[in-house]
């Protein structure tokens, strides 16, 4: 006769999962149902059913939104993996003293609040008195606006997420670089193998649950970033970085219409949840 | 051994459960803390910040059993996040609100009745003293929600030196044409052609918004920036030549720098302090901070041009309205601090020491040699100016984001280079929109 009934186990994280649930999804669920009503004054009055959501269908900005947000996401995670997986391996190869302070030196970004770093950018480019304007009439060029143009505008806040990501995205990498035995690579060296070849066809797939690891984390961090494109271009000039995430922002504390901004956070909550689960599978990943 | 870590234990215990049973000090028990949200800080270095900390220790001086807790908030996020809060149940027992939230805070029942808190023992002729447009504004029936704490003149802040400089006395700049002209002086190249000065700028980022130029241009004709029912009436002929006057100051008349496109308000400040920009427009409760950069000496207040027909175009004053919470458990303190914090005695030293202009016909004339000294006469200015030309965002339907529907659209026309009927057209469908309208 056993002491242990098949539910003892559950019973002990009961009271853990009990305080999970709590403390995430209980939000998650409020904001569900907050989101069908209309709101006044920051309070729910009448039921509104999928009104909030409706409105966001016929919104003719939000699309551009979407696509423009599409594209900083695609654009940083590429550039950040790319990277990241370029420092990783030469870190690897450097001796342990110099590995180290390289490790450290990338590193740093990733440390710095997001807030902090974004305004240096800023400080730097915002204009005729930033460090680059200085330096732009120093070599007697013309003035360059990064912030003022479109394209240089979403360009520099991609380069500024890239930065700023980019040491966590090495550190992981490198562990899982350092979790590779180095007889693979001996084996692979004996039977033939180029460089390229040990990276391509013995490194990489051998890397795969720590890319993937890093490009849910950078997917996520990028689509739902919202102080950097705040503090670093307010979403302009016009609308040129406005990303979803600044849209929520504005809905919710510009124009204080709760009932939209709830809907489009908990639409994009379920698409972060959609885009991992996609990642998942199509990475095949078994644990 | 364990029994004696037991006997430890025990007596820890027992020591505990009589501190916590014993009597308290009577006035330790007695004290009330009153939480109140504003974006000064009470331990901040500007004039502001020094003027609430000395009225707060005055009041704790005078009141031992209270104490004023300030909770320091992002000023532009401040009055959304004061609704959610009292939404939640949480706010606290005072806060700051922005005129253009005005609307929403009276609206959802956030703030109390000062008339039932404090008010009705005023005697009349200081009812009296504090008539004026603000007062008017947070007065609903025979309610009173708030009362302003900072009114604020937006209009033409200037560089008294470089204006001497330039020969331009600021009384001549009575037209639009005229403000052109003068920035047009005061606008300087280097030899290679680049602008190392402007004459007059505006930052239109959505960040930190400050209300258009447009729209003392546009009210100055009597034109209306809202519809009675809340729609936005950005795109009137009148809106579109006030849009076009300040756009073509950066297109048309390089006066004014295309960068201004993302500023936001503190980069504006940072470009006046570095003597890139001689005019800005700028709020009046600023300068005593720019003073404190630049030189009193160095910084004046004008206001706004008119166009023939009215002496000067009427200027955004926005300021900040204080209020108690309704479902606050301390309502009869918080409203005496509030009573205090506002009343003559403070405001005194809101002007004096925190360089705002006074709300009170009698601090005027209180204050009258203070303003009369050098480097003061901007409170005149901007008393003058909210007392004949100012003007109100309305409170009967939420205004929030029309600041930023107005930059946007600057944005749109210096950068996309879309047509400025067009790009009004654009910011009120996107402020109808927004607003539900």
């Amino acid at each position: 006769m056993t002491m242990y009934s098949r539910f003892t186990g559950v019973s002990y994280v009961l009271p853990a999962m009990a305080l999970l649930m709590l403390v995430l999804f209980s939000p998650v669920l409020y904001g569900f149902w907050f989101s069908l009503f209309r709101i006044q004054y920051g309070a729910p009055t009448d039921f509104a059913g999928l009104e909030n959501y409706a409105r966001l269908l016929d919104d003719p900005v939000l699309a551009a939104t979407l696509e423009r947000s599409a594209l900083f996401t695609c654009t940083a995670v590429a550039l950040t993996l790319v990277i990241a997986l370029a420092l990783a391996v030469w870190i690897n190869r450097l001796g342990q003293r110099l590995g180290f302070v390289v490790q450290m030196i990338v590193i740093l970004p990733w440390i710095i609040s997001t807030v902090v770093a974004t305004l240096l950018f800023r400080w730097v480019f915002v204009s005729d008195i930033g460090l680059a304007g200085s330096l732009v009439r120093m070599a007697g060029m013309a003035d360059v606006q990064l912030l003022n143009s479109p394209g240089s505008a979403m360009a520099l806040l991609i380069g500024v997420s890239v930065w700023k990501r980019l040491g966590y995205a090495v550190i992981i990498l490198l562990a899982g670089l350092k979790g590779i035995p180095e007889d693979y690579e001996e084996a692979a060296k004996i039977d033939g193998a180029n460089p390229w070849q040990i990276f391509w066809l013995i490194v990489l797939p051998l890397l795969k649950t720590p890319l993937l690891l890093v490009t849910i984390v950078l997917t996520l961090s990028n689509l739902n970033t919202v102080e950097t494109p705040l503090v670093l271009t307010g979403g302009g000039p016009g609308d040129a970085t406005r990303i979803l995430p600044i849209e929520v922002f504005d809905r919710a504390f510009v124009n204080f219409d709760l009932g939209s901004a709830t809907a489009l956070a908990l639409v994009m909550f379920a698409g972060n949840i959609l885009l991992v689960l996609g990642y998942v599978r199509l990475a095949k990943w078994k644990t | 051994m364990k029994r004696r870590q037991l006997l430890t234990s025990l007596a820890a215990f027992g020591c505990m459960l009589a501190s916590a049973l014993t009597p308290q000090d009577p006035a330790l028990a007695q004290t009330k803390t009153i939480r109140m949200w504003t974006f000064l800080s009470a331990t901040g270095a500007s004039p502001r910040e020094v003027a609430l900390a000395q009225i707060i220790k005055n009041y704790e001086a005078a009141n031992p059993g209270t104490k004023i807790v300030v909770e320091t908030q992002v000023w532009d996020q401040m009055t959304p996040k004061f609704l959610a809060a009292h939404r939640a149940g949480n706010a606290p027992d005072i806060s700051w609100v922005v005129t253009d939230f005005l609307g929403d805070a009276i609206g959802s029942g956030s703030l109390a009745d000062l008339n039932e808190l404090f008010i009705k023992n005023w005697p009349a002729e200081q009812v009296k003293d504090h008539a004026s447009a603000y007062w008017d504004l947070t007065t609903k029936g025979d309610k009173q929600y708030a009362m302003f704490a900072s009114p604020n003149y937006i209009s033409i802040v200037y560089r008294v030196d470089l204006l001497k400089a330039a020969g331009i006395d600021p009384a001549s700049v009575k037209t639009w044409d005229d403000l052109r002209a003068a920035a047009e002086k005061l606008t300087v190249k280097n030899a290679a052609g680049q602008v190392t000065r402007y004459g007059f700028a505006q930052g239109f980022s959505e960040q930190q918004a400050d209300p258009h130029m447009m729209i003392p241009h546009l009210l100055g004709e009597g034109e209306k920036l809202f519809k009675p029912d809340g729609k936005a009436n950005f795109a009137s002929p009148a809106g579109v030549a006030a849009m076009t006057f300040a756009t073509d100051l950066i297109k048309k008349h390089n006066v004014s720098p295309p960068q201004s496109a993302t500023w936001t308000v503190d980069d504006l400040f940072e470009q006046f302090s570095s003597d890139r920009v001689a005019m800005i427009q700028g709020p009046s409760v600023r300068i005593s901070a720019l003073q404190a950069k630049l030189g009193k000496e160095n910084v004046g207040l004008m206001l706004w041009p008119g166009n023939g027909k009215v002496a000067h175009s009427p200027a955004v004053m926005a300021g900040w309205a204080v209020g108690v919470w309704s479902k606050g458990a301390q309502k009869e303190a918080a409203g005496k601090f509030l009573d205090y914090m506002l009343g003559a005695e403070s405001e005194k030293i809101w002007v004096t020491v925190g360089g705002q202009s006074p709300l009170m016909a009698s601090t005027a004339k209180a204050v009258a040699s203070f303003v009369d000294q050098p480097g003061n006469g901007y409170i005149r200015v901007a008393a003058e100016g909210a007392s004949k030309y100012g003007w109100l965002t309305p409170i009967e339907f939420n205004v929030g984001g029309y600041r930023q529907a107005l930059n946007k659209a600057t944005q749109r026309i210096i950068v996309d280079g879309v047509a400025v009927k067009a790009a009004l057209e654009e910011a009120e469908a996107r402020f109808n929109r927004q607003n539900n309208r």
